[in-house]
């Protein structure tokens, strides 16, 4: 059994169906990518998972639980995070504000995880009473990816982390996704950036008008010719 | 060649700008004729000095109910235009606990449940002032917020609650349909009449606060009785766990949902301070002016907005800060204009601000 099964999602926005019997799986500690063209509906994947769309049929289930009809706010409590690609901080908040609202459906903020986040990101705690908003792209990005670690969650969902990132720190960003999987995260990933995700993960899947259309390793996906030809720009 | 010279002109001098231009101008003359009178004698430092208590007395009653207003606005995403009605409600249900706890003895128990509606007892002969009747009017004033608070929520599950997400504009029209039910549900129960119904404030030359010779000690109840709340609400906003999911919620509604944070949680906190905060501050102006109407709250609220977009709606801080402006605008404006016409120094200042400043003074530095 996977971690995360998806098989037959319908899903969408109002009367709007977006996705078609979407199947996808991430198993346990897996680093999974999802690439695809514009408009294939590759971010409401990851929005139908965490409850935000309307659900219109098929099933979601996480660790053997069905969680296809639940509100985000209780399935945050199973142990999945998520970081949208936009407005994914609280601007008019301090940096540890941000974080400590990651935490916020516990008792109390675990003050391990917050010297994780810390270790993770050094530039947060050094600017931990800054306002988020004031901050660089890159650093935003942190402040996102460290609030949602907060619940230190089995599965991590990072729609488009590199987006309207410069070169050098697209890259960076990929790092820092690869070291939360390699602690044992898995992750499940939407990336614009096709061929640099399909490199870093273990499988892929490219999403086309909002049904899978190829499935297999990132490597095997990448030396496809007819995913190069067709998504990959050759 | 032409395309340059339009644009220059358009952001060097737009009517607007102008007009805006020649306000200030009127505001700096003022401000230098100020000095001038206080220098030559024309205005005595006494006088000047009892404008200034004023304006900060009237600054932090407006103050107080712009703090709510300006939350209900940045976390329910709508300008509430009941929120001078719930002022109105605080006055009315707090002063009608002062009259049941201090009227005992003197007046009849329905002449009292109805704040003097029947012309009873006069506030004169129950000694209706703060030395006098201090439980009773401390009791007032808690159950001010309390009343205030429970209507508030009533409305919201009654009304606002079914529309959470219907929109702006939607719910402003709402409120405003809440605001006339409220006020005139209180006009129907203490009628339409204006009546006193504190006894004069008794003063104190104690302390001798702003070089006035004595102090009025309901308008000292209130200042510090305003202060001791905005400090709260502050402190609460910055360092609880609920205050920064409010702020949090204020920043970014849908990223607090995806967070975990209970929306609906902090709108009903949300609605308990706000409303909180008004019927303390309708309570207060009461105690302030002796003479409680209807409309109190109705009146008021033009001020209260004035001071929310003169700050920057949605910054309550901004609110604190616009309120003591308009406070003090309308009562230093009596040196030059009769008290009827005051109100326009607040809204000439606050169109001022909107021309330079559209987005307030505080506008997009600090929200909730």
């Amino acid at each position: 059994m996977g971690l995360l099964e998806v098989s037959g999602l319908d899903a969408g926005y109002g009367d709007l169906q977006i996705l078609a019997g979407v199947n996808l799986v991430v198993d346990a500690g897996e680093y999974v990518a999802i690439v695809g063209p514009n408009g294939a509906g590759k971010s409401t994947v990851m929005k139908s998972i965490f409850g935000l769309t309307a659900y219109m049929g098929g099933s979601i289930t996480f660790a053997d639980e069905e969680i296809s009809q639940l509100p985000p706010e209780r399935i945050i409590t199973k142990g999945i995070g998520y970081v949208p690609q936009n407005d994914n901080i609280f601007p008019s908040l301090t940096v540890k504000e941000n974080l400590e609202m990651g935490a916020y459906i516990l008792d109390e903020v675990p003050q391990s995880r917050l010297r994780r986040v810390y270790d993770r990101f050094p530039v947060l705690e050094e600017r931990k009473s800054q306002k988020a908003g004031t901050m660089s792209g890159g650093q935003q990005q942190m402040v996102a990816m460290g609030r949602s670690l907060m619940l230190d969650p089995d599965l991590l969902m990072l729609d488009e982390p590199s987006a309207g990132l410069a070169p050098d720190l697209v890259e960076e960003t990929f790092d820092r996704v690869d070291q939360i999987n390699d602690d044992g995260t898995a992750v499940l990933i939407v990336e614009q950036n096709a061929k640099e995700a399909l490199r870093r993960c273990d499988r892929g899947y490219v999403l086309v008008q909002g049904s899978n259309r190829y499935e297999d390793t990132g490597e095997a996906l990448l030396a496809d010719e007819q995913v190069r030809q067709e998504f990959l720009g050759g | 060649m032409g395309t340059r010279d339009a644009r220059g002109l358009r952001t060097a001098v737009t009517p607007e700008r102008l007009f805006g231009g020649v306000l200030l101008l009127g505001v700096v003359i003022l401000v230098l004729d100020l000095f001038r009178r206080v220098a030559t004698g024309d205005l005595s430092a006494d006088a000047l000095s009892s404008f200034l208590w004023r304006g900060l007395v009237d600054g932090l009653i407006i103050g107080l109910a712009a703090i709510g207003l300006s939350m209900t606005y940045s976390i329910l995403r709508f300008a509430n235009f009941s929120h001078g009605d719930l002022v109105t409600t605080g006055a009315f249900t707090g002063w009608t606990v002062a009259y049941i706890i201090g009227g005992i003895g003197v007046a009849d128990l329905s002449s009292r449940l109805l704040l003097r509606a029947d012309g009873g007892a006069s506030p004169g002969e129950m000694n209706m002032h703060i030395l006098a009747e201090p439980i009773a009017i401390v009791s007032g004033l808690v159950f001010a917020a309390v009343a205030t608070i429970l209507v508030a929520l009533a409305i919201d599950n009654l009304v606002y609650r079914r529309m959470r997400n219907a929109g702006g504009i939607a719910l402003l029209i709402a409120s405003v349909g809440v605001a006339l039910v409220l006020r005139y549900v209180i006009a129907f129960f203490y009628t339409s009449s204006t009546r006193g119904v504190t006894a004069s404030a008794p003063e104190s030359d104690h302390w001798l606060l702003f070089w006035t010779d004595s102090i009025n000690l309901h308008q000292t109840t209130m200042v510090v009785s305003a202060i001791v709340l905005m400090l709260g609400v502050h402190l609460m906003l910055q360092y609880t766990t609920l205050g920064k999911a409010m702020r949090a919620m204020a920043d970014n509604r849908d990223l607090a949902l995806v967070t975990g944070i209970p929306t609906e949680r902090v709108v009903r906190a949300t609605w308990i301070i706000g409303a909180g905060l008004a019927g303390v501050a309708g309570y207060l102006v009461v105690l302030d002016r002796g003479t409680i109407t209807f409309n109190l709250g109705w009146f008021l609220l033009l001020l209260i907005f004035a001071a929310v977009i003169l700050g920057g709606i949605g910054s309550i801080y901004g609110a604190i800060v616009g309120a003591l402006i308009i406070g003090l605008a309308i009562n230093v404006s009596l040196v030059w204009i009769p008290a009827d016409l005051n109100e326009v120094a607040a809204f000439g200042l606050m169109i001022l601000v909107l021309i330079f400043r559209p987005a307030g003074l505080f506008g997009g530095v600090e929200t909730a």
